[in-house]
């Protein structure tokens, strides 16, 4: 047994660099496939409004931990080859990652006064230009609370990646927990520094959701 | 031909007829006003004429091109046809100049840059708000709002113009304004359909008043005569009841 120093604490730091591994893996892959289904619940086909309502309500349903399960143990039975936890984790959070966002955009977009896009396609614009003119940038301000919202949930829930011992920054901190018998001291340390990667954007995410209201 | 052209024209929302056969031609620089009463049909129609509503039957031709034909590119219809709301319906996040040189950029007429904004003070000089330019539309007034949105619809230099009660949502006091711009519009030759609460401007200026009841064309004429004249117990109501 050895006591808690602060090589420890270093070593939790460094560990933040495969949460934050996890947090950009899953906005790269997660945010186009949320902006499709945004668009998919949100446009004309009714079978893709269909699918996309469907897989949104499916994952929403289910806990990020068994998503988790899901990938980690799932994909090297349904695909027949082990793929790295790294590979795995990220499946799991990027659909995680699309359905949520993918929720938060689509009232973004339904958000939009239908009349704007009738006054749109009434001047002759196409409807990729509408939407990337006038719907997509007025639903953006009005969702981008609560997608800075979501970024601290994202961040958080990258922490259950440690049930299958991918070592991200709650997982450094069992281990360092399991090494000195400190289980307080260690856990505290990574709470607070989850607080400290966490509370700037829940502030910025505050202050979007004022200026938002403002300009309302 | 004129150049619209309307034809028995039927539409229903759900179980409701809004439209129970409608016929009416509008030639090129006239000036119709469409009156009636609230859910006669009268915006319905107007949203018809340029492909924001379906119709169950009959046809509207626009330049001899049928609005609702399946092979119509609705797209370069409406780059001549041109729609005033009665909420404005400016895009919030954007400057006066870009809400009027958007879709002229975006459908290739013009330029950006140098070329964009002359024309976007050629149309503001058309309804006086030059100096709003580089506004954005939350700073302006509901009166300057809706003069901004002809003016958007100008740039387009539409054949045809179509007014959607666009003094209803404004305060009294800034109706004037408006009425005003469309005056000198009609003076210069536009041609206008307007859909309208506004008796003077359509006993004044129009050149040819409908008047819608119950989803048909009840009346239409020379407003001069149809308003000392009408020929039908529900136009004279109408008139008394606005007067």
């Amino acid at each position: 047994m050895r006591g808690f120093t602060i090589s420890d604490v270093l070593t939790m730091l460094a560990a933040v660099q495969w949460t934050a591994t996890l947090v950009i893996l899953a906005l790269a892959f997660g945010a186009p496939l949320a902006l499709l289904l945004a668009r998919m619940c949100t446009g004309r086909s009714r079978l893709a409004r269909l699918v996309a309502t469907g897989i949104l309500q499916l994952v929403q349903g289910v806990p990020v931990l068994g998503l988790l399960m899901f990938f980690y143990f799932g994909m090297p039975v349904f695909l027949g080859i082990k793929v790295p936890a790294l590979v795995s984790v990220g499946a799991a959070f990027t659909i995680f990652t699309a359905a949520f966002l993918g929720e938060i955009w689509r009232g973004g977009i339904q958000a939009v006064h239908v009349a704007q896009g009738e006054a749109a396609a009434c001047l002759g614009l196409t409807r990729w230009q509408t939407f990337r003119h006038v719907v997509a940038p007025q639903a953006f301000s009005i969702a981008l609370p609560a997608t800075v919202g979501f970024l601290v949930q994202l961040i958080k829930n990258t922490s259950l990646a440690s049930v299958v011992g991918f070592v991200e920054l709650a997982r450094a901190g069992q281990l360092a927990s399991a090494a000195t018998f400190q289980p307080l001291l260690s856990y505290a340390c990574v709470a607070a520094i989850y607080f400290a990667l966490c509370f700037p954007l829940t502030l910025w995410s505050r202050s979007l959701e004022d200026k938002l209201n403002g300009a309302r | 031909m004129a150049l619209v052209e309307i034809s028995n024209v039927h539409k229903s929302f759900g179980e409701v007829e809004v439209l129970r056969g409608i016929d009416l031609a509008v030639e090129k620089g006239e000036i119709v006003t469409i009156i009636g009463r609230s859910g006669s049909g009268k915006s319905t129609l107007l949203r018809c004429i340029n492909g924001l509503e379906q119709i169950n039957g009959g046809e509207i031709r626009v330049a001899g091109e049928q609005v609702h034909s399946r092979s119509t590119d609705l797209r370069k219809l409406r780059e001549h046809v041109g729609i005033v709301f009665q909420q404005f319906n400016l895009f919030p996040h954007m400057t006066v100049e870009r809400n009027i040189t958007l879709a002229p950029v975006l459908t290739g007429k013009i330029t950006k840059g140098a070329a964009a904004r002359e024309l976007a003070l050629k149309v503001l000089a058309q309804v006086g708000l030059e100096e709003k330019v580089d506004a954005y539309p939350g700073q302006l007034s509901g009166g300057q709002q809706q003069r901004v949105a002809i003016a958007r619809c100008l740039a387009m230099s539409p054949d045809l113009m179509l007014f959607d009660e666009v003094t209803s949502a404004l305060d009294p006091e800034l109706v004037g304004e408006v009425l005003k711009v469309m005056e000198d519009l009609a003076t210069q030759g536009m041609t206008m359909i307007l859909v309208t609460h506004e008796m003077n401007f359509a006993r004044n200026v129009a050149s040819k008043l409908v008047f819608m009841h119950a989803g048909m064309v009840h009346e239409e004429g020379r407003p001069a005569d149809l308003f000392a004249n009408p020929a039908t117990p529900e136009l004279a109501n109408f008139i008394s009841s606005v007067r």
